[in-house]
């Protein structure tokens, strides 16, 4: 193996007790992965995660060496930031085995010189769930004004930000409220202060951002947690469309609406043709294109749930109106990821063809020229496919359809 | 009796670690650890099998704070018996785990201990500084407000434009739509 490794072939050695057997072994293989999601992008890494994770995680030590070594590499000024997604996300695999890799993660933070601060965020993460008393240590330690705060970025954690989102926006899980303000307190501090260092020295905190912050967090947690129904909620929308504007917000109210739209009765119940949920998200893919890819997953999962409660034809208008939001996605930037999946659903031919069309012909009705070859690429089959625009197309050549296949073959390379 | 006492030790630690099966299992072991087994693991940590090896240092880490405060000399000096160690695995996880009971971080200047870390650090910095452009953004970075998302990420690029927008989707009257019919109802609302 150690033979096959030096020669260069890093790819052929797929065994994975094999490539961690032997330390030159494992490093090399590791720099070849790593090597592949650098140049692939977030795409190429969310395939490879699985296979990735399997070798890093083998074992214990496997896992330390493999983050140790991104870790350094993550502190590079530029490009670093590219690496520390793929310690996280590498983080958030090893989480989902079951496997306790808190003490390595806080180790690598710098915590170890907030030994209070470090121990109250490791029992919450370590039992993914937070507490009042461990809430309540953090709160007091970035709200003291005698004493300087813990950095920022030791709250700025994936895993509990997402733990307070979760606390504050699902009816899942109570929240204690006399601790409620400390909670939000927490998450705004995480999401609203910068600080500026000097040669690794802290030289300033600046806390501008974080009232409005906490204030509109406020806001909007308390109308998520009332269980209004959507006429009720009506006098709030422009309160909602105002607050949605801070990210964390925005998160915080897709993963309720993401809740409410789960529950089976919502559709049944709700007659409107655009439920006033549906055009929150539209606002949250309008305002942050962070968030597209969330909204986009949480759009899917409701046009591929069954609605097998509804009658057949208001079934199919409902996954129309799911379609449009998936269109407002597609017109808000998130291009190629919605075209793929439109594509992919043909494909597998599992859904209504009537469906398809749909969204073909919205996307033509919204978008013009100058597109991009990989657009083209990707769009094109799609509009070509008899079975799906020759509804759409006239005996003159005067319609959208034909529009635009003339328009590609003038201008584009066939594909 | 030390001698015993050692065996005794590095059979519970064979018995309790020995398993290739599992190489997460290190921490099984801290309930159980104390100043006097740390001492006598020290006497037989030489007679180990280099997988035994790593997994008891990779207990270090699950041990209470207070503990390693209290065991540090006997944490440390059984890591610098790590450290020389013939096996690369093992003299690896010492390297990185010596400022452990000390300092609660790991030790990240490691180049000088093994030539192929050095070689694929190198390797790997050099294409992290062309790859500025990939741009996978930390997870942390949806959640924060635009001044604090600049101040660790820069400016990010814009995403490429596939096409003009001729007009906008339907959505835009639904949100319009919406919006007048929120006013009224706050009309009504205060009418009543």
């Amino acid at each position: 193996i150690k033979l096959i490794s030096d020669a260069g072939f890093q790819g052929e050695i797929t065994s994975v007790s094999t490539a961690c057997h032997q330390i030159e072994v494992f490093s090399r293989v590791l720099r070849t992965s790593i090597t592949t999601f650098l140049e692939g992008g977030v795409e190429v890494m969310e395939k490879n995660l699985p296979e990735f994770t399997k070798m890093v995680c083998h074992g214990e030590h496997t896992y330390l060496y493999s983050q140790v070594m991104m870790n350094i590499l993550a502190q590079e000024q530029k490009g670093g930031s590219n690496i520390r997604r793929i310690c996280q996300e590498l983080q958030k695999c090893a989480n989902d085995r079951g496997l306790d890799v808190t003490p390595i993660t806080l180790a690598l933070s710098g915590a170890a010189a907030y030994p209070r601060a470090c121990q109250a965020l490791s029992s919450m993460l370590s039992k993914k769930a937070l507490n009042p008393a461990d809430i309540t240590i953090l709160y007091k330690m970035y709200s003291d004004n005698q004493y300087p705060p813990p950095p920022v970025d030791l709250i700025r954690v994936p895993a509990f930000l997402d733990l307070m989102i979760e606390s504050l926006f699902k009816s899942n899980v109570r929240l204690n409220q006399e601790h409620k303000s400390k909670y939000i307190y927490l998450l705004s501090y995480a999401t609203s202060v910068t600080e500026t260092y000097k040669k690794g020295v802290r030289k300033n905190i600046e806390k501008k951002e974080l009232k409005p912050t906490t204030q509109a967090l406020e806001k909007v947690q308390v109308l998520c947690s009332q269980n209004k129904n959507a006429s009720e909620l009506l006098v709030d929308v422009a309160t909602l469309f105002q607050c949605i504007k801070f990210p964390v917000i925005a998160i915080g109210v897709l993963a309720w609406v993401d809740e409410i739209l789960s529950d089976k009765s919502y559709f049944k119940l709700n007659t409107d043709h655009t439920p006033l949920h549906l055009v929150l998200v539209d606002e949250i893919v309008t305002n942050h294109i962070l968030l597209h890819q969330k909204a986009l997953d949480l759009l899917i999962r409701l046009f591929e749930s069954s609605f097998d409660e509804l009658d057949v034809l208001v079934r199919l208008e409902l996954k129309k109106t799911v379609l449009d939001r998936i269109v407002h996605v597609f017109s808000c930037g998130c291009v190629l990821p919605v075209v793929n999946y439109i594509r992919e659903r043909h494909t597998r031919q599992d859904t209504d063809i009537s469906l398809i069309r749909h969204f073909v012909s919205e996307v033509l009705d919204v978008i013009a020229p100058p597109y991009t070859q990989e657009f083209v690429n990707l769009f094109l089959p799609l509009i070509e496919n008899e079975g799906i625009t020759g509804k759409l197309r006239s005996d003159d050549g005067n319609d959208p359809v034909s529009e635009f296949i003339c328009h590609c073959k003038a201008n584009y390379a066939a594909t | 009796f030390f001698n015993m006492a050692a065996g005794d030790t590095a059979l519970w630690l064979h018995n309790k670690l020995g398993s290739t099966d599992d190489l997460w299992s290190g921490k099984t072991i801290c309930a159980q650890l104390s100043q006097d087994k740390l001492q006598s693991i020290r006497g037989c940590f030489h007679t180990l099998q280099p997988h035994v090896k790593v997994k008891l240092m990779m207990s270090f880490l699950h041990i209470p704070r207070r503990n390693v405060d209290s065991w540090k000399g006997y944490l440390e000096e059984i890591l610098m018996m790590a450290i020389h160690d013939t096996d690369q695995w093992v003299s690896m996880v010492g390297e990185i785990l010596r400022t452990y009971p000390a300092t609660g971080g790991l030790n990240l200047e490691l180049e000088d201990n093994n030539g192929t870390f050095a070689e694929v650090l190198a390797d790997l910095k050099k294409l992290v500084r062309k790859s500025m452009d990939v741009k996978m953004l930390p997870m942390e970075c949806q959640f924060l407000n635009k001044t604090a998302l600049l101040a660790t990420t820069g400016q990010q690029p814009l995403p490429t434009k596939h096409f003009a927008l001729k007009r906008k989707p339907k959505s835009a009257t639904l949100r319009a739509e919406l919006l007048q019919k929120s006013s009224e109802a706050a009309l009504n609302k205060k009418r009543n």
